[in-house]
């Protein structure tokens, strides 16, 4: 038995069973190795990379809409202050494009008045010129027949009268 | 004081095929088998975004041996990263358990270290015929010159037979060193107290073996433990990614 335990392999020196052992050993471990430590906790690692790169590509995809939205409003904002100028501008020359309308309404009404009143004033003078014609063929007629002191024809008096008369205006 | 220095104990030799040797290595390479896949099934047993504490170094220990791998071999060879961290981790782990003093380190029997740059050898091979053509990868050995080819020839040859020997030796050589000085300070203890009485010279432990190995321990089994297992690694990623090209357009 003392021999048997005391049995030594040579220093140096390669035993070929053992050789086939340590393959088998060294396949079953990268089995192993590879199935329960290397490929999870890499795959771990990379999902991990991964979400990362994912949040933050999403930060940045989120940073540049905000900072587009941003320059989009700024736009409007200064759009709107010179379309507020707009309007007051339009609105300003159409308020004197109108005064100028009410003003000249305003002109042709009195020029319209004062030519009605003239007109009536025409009239008027007409009116009271035949209304001194009148009187004075009565007039005429009164005296004629003071002079003559005689009943003539009224009607023919005044036709002649009025024969006068009209010959006396035509002539001035 | 007799040092003898023997390779691994052989504890069993099963009758067959003219005697398979059951040493002190296949146990070892057994117990680092178990070992690492129980550790590597409890470390990763429950894997989270939000890691804990033993996954951010799990994690950080993984994704180092990606990074050296894609910097070794570039960003389409990364299929190798777990072959190169199984041979990375059996390797340091086989170096280690010879700490125990019970065990033996697997890498300090050569049939070992042998046989894993054997499967770098093939890998090498199998890669260069795969993406070169079997011509061409017969051609390369006539390269620069014809005249090279007994050269080329005995370069391929010793690649592996270099790393194997590389490996076993500095872990061999570490503990054989560790043997001799336990030996020596055994001496030292005892002819310190040969004025001892026979009765409390023979009880007393060799005392000066307290303490002083611990620090070559150090040297010779963590840090060369460590280094030879990088360098192995290494040595592995170099060969096996110069057989694996980039793909044209990466160019």
């Amino acid at each position: 038995m003392k021999g048997f335990l005391d049995a030594f392999e040579g220093f140096v020196g390669v035993n070929f069973w053992t050789m086939i052992f340590a393959w088998c050993n060294l396949l079953i471990l990268y089995f192993f190795l590879r199935k329960l430590l290397f490929k999870p906790v890499k795959n771990m690692i990379d999902s991990r990379q991964k979400e990362v790169d994912d949040m933050y590509d999403e930060a940045e995809a989120s940073r540049k809409d905000a900072a587009e939205m941003k320059a989009e409003y700024e736009e409007k904002l200064a759009h709107a202050g010179e379309e507020s100028e707009e309007i007051l501008k339009r609105a300003v020359r159409k308020a004197q494009l109108r005064e100028e309308e009410i003003l000249r309404e305003a002109d042709e009404k009195a020029a319209r008045t004062l030519k009605r009143a003239q007109e009536q004033v025409e009239l008027e003078k007409k009116r009271a010129i035949n209304e001194v014609k009148n009187e004075v063929s009565d007039m005429a007629l009164g005296i004629a027949a003071a002079v003559i002191e005689r009943d003539i024809d009224k009607k023919e008096h005044e036709a002649m009268i009025d024969d006068f008369i009209r010959q006396m205006g035509e002539a001035s | 004081m007799d040092i003898s220095v023997t390779g691994p104990k052989i504890y069993y030799t099963i009758p067959i095929f003219g005697g398979i040797n059951i040493t002190q290595t296949t146990v070892s390479l057994l117990v680092v088998t178990v070992l690492l896949i129980v550790l590597s099934y409890f470390l990763t047993r429950n894997l989270t975004k939000r890691p804990g504490r033993m996954q951010v170094v799990v994690e950080k220990l993984v994704s180092m041996l990606y990074g050296l791998v894609e910097d070794t071999m570039g960003k389409h060879n990364l299929k190798f990263a777990p072959y190169i961290g199984t041979l990375f981790l059996s390797s340091i782990f086989g170096t280690l358990v010879g700490m125990t003093q019970i065990l033996r380190s697997t890498t300090a029997d050569l049939s070992v270290t042998l046989a894993w740059a054997l499967v770098t050898t093939a890998l090498v091979w199998y890669n260069n015929i795969k993406n070169f053509g079997f011509l061409a990868w017969l051609k390369g050995f006539t390269e620069p010159i014809v005249v090279m080819t007994p050269m080329n020839i005995v370069s391929e040859i010793a690649q592996p037979v270099s790393m194997a020997f590389r490996h076993f030796g500095n872990v061999a050589g570490g503990s054989v060193l560790t043997a001799l000085i336990y030996g020596a300070l055994a001496a030292l203890s005892s002819a310190l107290f040969s004025w001892l009485p026979d009765v409390i010279g023979s009880v007393l432990p060799p005392v000066f073996q307290v303490g002083i190995p611990a620090f070559l321990s150090i040297y010779f089994d963590l840090f060369s433990g460590f280094v030879q297992a990088l360098v192995f690694s290494l040595l592995t990623m170099v060969y096996v990614g110069g057989a694996c090209p980039p793909p044209a357009e990466e160019k």
